[in-house]
């Protein structure tokens, strides 16, 4: 839910509520006060009475005006007692009344306040009764409950226009912000800009992203040189193990459990400076230190890295077979090389003895399956840096290296399984 | 050959001078700028090994100078860096070669022969390597054995070199499996197929009629005696 419908939700409803309560404690008030006003008048009617009962020692002539009507019982009893009363009257309809007509009588109910007394001539009681219509009231304070629902409708409608249009501009920068920090890449050279507010809430949240991103930047930068001049520095070490190994198989006087052992720190120095090469490789990479862009005949480039491997997969005896479209990219020719014999040598160490692969190229994507391990690879983790299968003696760096080089040409990168076919597929993007 | 090593690094340019040293080379060494500076001004070589940072100043700098002097003398850049850019500078200012660390010593010395065989055949027309019974013709890659064709593969042929450039020194799988796939292939399963590479150069070279060259040594690697 956005913030401003919340805001609205909540704004609209405490307004309505406020409102409705001002109109019932109007309504109450002006009822109140109309209901006294109506009692005073009939506490003055009835002291006419008395005393035009105390000067004449009889009973008034039973009137009615237009809004008034007086009656007087005989009752045989004490006095009743004084009371108000809120009751009807019936009100007579004048001869030319279209209520007449419309409700085929001579009169109707009203609202009425009445006020219960007893007057004494002699020793009889009376008990009078004074009634006052409130017709009057009643219209007066339909009209104030009209003119309050109406206020509070446009009040809805006001707030409702005005919270969207003005808060939809007002909180313009934050959306703006919002996008700008979707589009937040450490790697890349952009920096969160300055958005043009002048809401100070807006503006600090600006300066705090912009800090925060800056300062992971800066963070970044300085673990990718420390990576860098870390790898650059291991080089030297590893060309000196390097040449004095080479330097010492020249002795010659060598045991085989010697021989092995030598075997074996070659294997261990050569795992140790592909994995250096690769870190470096990333490195640039990610430095976008590869612009040598060329245009490249990819099928071709694949053509010759199968017979530049064919003694390889003819040793695991593997049944290759390709399909290779005409297919020309803008590339680094060096990546392109990296990431297809990546790609290529993955699916030759990761397969049986007698396995399959099968690379087809087309337009629109380059595939390469391989028959292996029969069961589907964990797409989540298979390109993270070091994941490696068990068994393998790879660097853990060749899918992340493969993935980096494809996000570099902004190719896709997938991997899917299809039993009982590994495949790795490189989809390219729409070139013109 | 005469070969000069420009290397600030004490340990390895002690390692490329043992290994060099001996088969007839001379090796001279500097391990900073100035004294290099001095040694190309005043000495000429067969091949000079460069590397591009040292103390006291750029190693390109010391190949300018070479080339504005039009000193013919072979260059094999030895870099730490693996950067297109210095690779491409350095070969655009007339450098023969670029290798980097770290290195094969037998990849350092295969690269060192092939271009101080190009400056002599500039020189005298004739591209024949003779090895005994074995004459190679390096422009049209054709193998010989007392004049019958030896049908080598690509692989075998730039194989065969390798060893031969490396005659008498014990070569390594690892450095053999370099060379012939590249450095940036990462394949480190067992180097069967070089075995399998290496029983076929034998057996064409036995076939035709040459010496058995080629000895395993305990397992690690092989050595082509002469």
């Amino acid at each position: 839910m956005k913030l401003l419908a919340r805001y609205n939700r909540v704004t609209l409803m405490t307004t309505v509520i406020i409102m409705l309560l001002t109109g019932i404690a109007y309504y109450q008030a002006i009822s109140w006060t109309f209901t006294r006003q109506k009692d005073k008048d009939l506490t003055d009617e009835e002291t006419e009475i008395y005393e035009y009962v105390n000067l004449n020692h009889r009973l008034p002539e039973i009137f009615e005006t237009e809004h008034q009507q007086v009656s007087f019982t005989k009752i045989n009893i004490g006095p009743v007692k004084r009371v108000f009363v809120d009751t009807t009257y019936f009100k007579i309809w004048g001869k030319n009344n279209p209520k007449r007509q419309q409700f085929h009588a001579i009169g109707g109910y009203e609202p009425a306040r009445g006020l219960i007394t007893s007057v004494i001539i002699g020793h009889q009681y009376y008990k009078a009764s004074i009634i006052h219509s409130k017709v009057e009231t009643e219209d007066l304070i339909q009209i104030i409950f009209s003119i309050t629902i109406g206020v509070i409708l446009l009040l809805l409608i006001i707030l409702f226009a005005t919270n969207r249009f003005i808060l939809n501009r007002l909180w313009k920068p934050f959306y703006n912000l919002m996008q700008e920090l979707d589009l937040f890449n450490i790697t890349d050279k952009n920096i969160i800009p300055k958005i043009d507010t002048s809401i100070d809430e807006f503006k600090r949240l600006n300066n705090s992203v912009a800090n925060m991103s800056n300062k992971a930047k800066r963070d970044y930068q300085t673990l990718k040189t420390f990576t860098e001049n870390a790898a650059h520095e291991l080089n030297t070490p590893i060309a000196i193990i390097n040449s004095k190994l080479d330097l010492l198989i020249q002795t010659e006087n060598f045991s085989e459990w010697q021989g092995k052992l030598l075997t074996e720190l070659y294997g261990g120095v050569l795992r140790l400076n592909r994995l250096n090469q690769s870190l470096l490789l990333l490195v640039k990479i990610e430095n976008q230190l590869m612009d040598e862009h060329q245009h490249i005949n990819l099928h071709e480039l694949i053509e010759g890295m199968i017979i530049q491997f064919d003694d390889i997969y003819n040793d695991k005896g593997l049944k290759l077979t390709y399909k290779l479209d005409k297919k020309e990219i803008f590339a680094s020719r060096y990546l392109m090389e990296i990431l297809l014999s990546n790609l290529i040598i993955n699916a030759i160490r990761h397969n049986y003895t007698g396995g399959e692969i099968i690379i087809s190229l087309t337009a629109e994507n380059f595939i390469i399956q391989n028959t292996g391990n029969d069961e589907p690879l964990n797409k989540e983790e298979i390109f993270i840096r070091f994941h490696k299968s068990s068994g393998s003696e790879g660097s853990g760096l060749g899918l992340t290296i493969s993935r980096q080089i494809c996000e570099n040409f902004n190719f896709l990168l997938d991997y899917r399984f299809h039993s009982p076919y590994h495949a790795f597929i490189v989809t390219f993007p729409n070139q013109v | 050959m005469k070969i000069l090593i420009i290397e600030d690094e004490q340990s390895l340019r002690e390692s490329i001078e043992e290994y060099f040293k001996g088969t007839g080379n001379i090796c001279e060494t500097a391990s900073d700028y100035s004294t290099a500076l001095e040694k190309i001004n005043l000495y000429r070589y067969d091949c000079i090994l460069l590397d591009i940072t040292l103390p006291g100043g750029n190693g390109i700098n010391l190949l300018k100078n070479l080339k504005e002097n039009n000193h013919s003398d072979g260059i094999l850049i030895i870099s730490a860096r693996n950067s297109l850019d210095d690779r491409l500078e350095g070969l655009d200012l007339g450098a023969d070669d670029y290798l980097v660390k770290p290195f094969h010593l037998s990849e350092l010395r295969s690269r060192i022969t092939a271009i101080t065989r190009r400056k002599t055949f500039n020189g005298n027309g004739s591209n024949v390597l003779t090895i005994n019974e074995i004459s190679i013709d390096l422009t049209g890659k054709e193998v010989k054995i007392k004049n019958q064709d030896v049908k080598l593969t690509p692989k075998e042929y730039a194989l065969l070199l390798y060893f031969i450039a490396n005659k008498g020194k014990v070569v390594s799988k690892n450095a053999i499996a370099e060379h012939l796939w590249g450095d940036g292939v990462d394949i480190t399963d067992d180097f069967n197929f070089i075995y399998a590479h290496i029983k076929n150069i034998r057996k064409k070279l036995m076939e035709a009629g040459g010496k058995d060259y080629i000895r395993a040594a305990y397992g690690m690697g092989y050595k082509f005696t002469g």
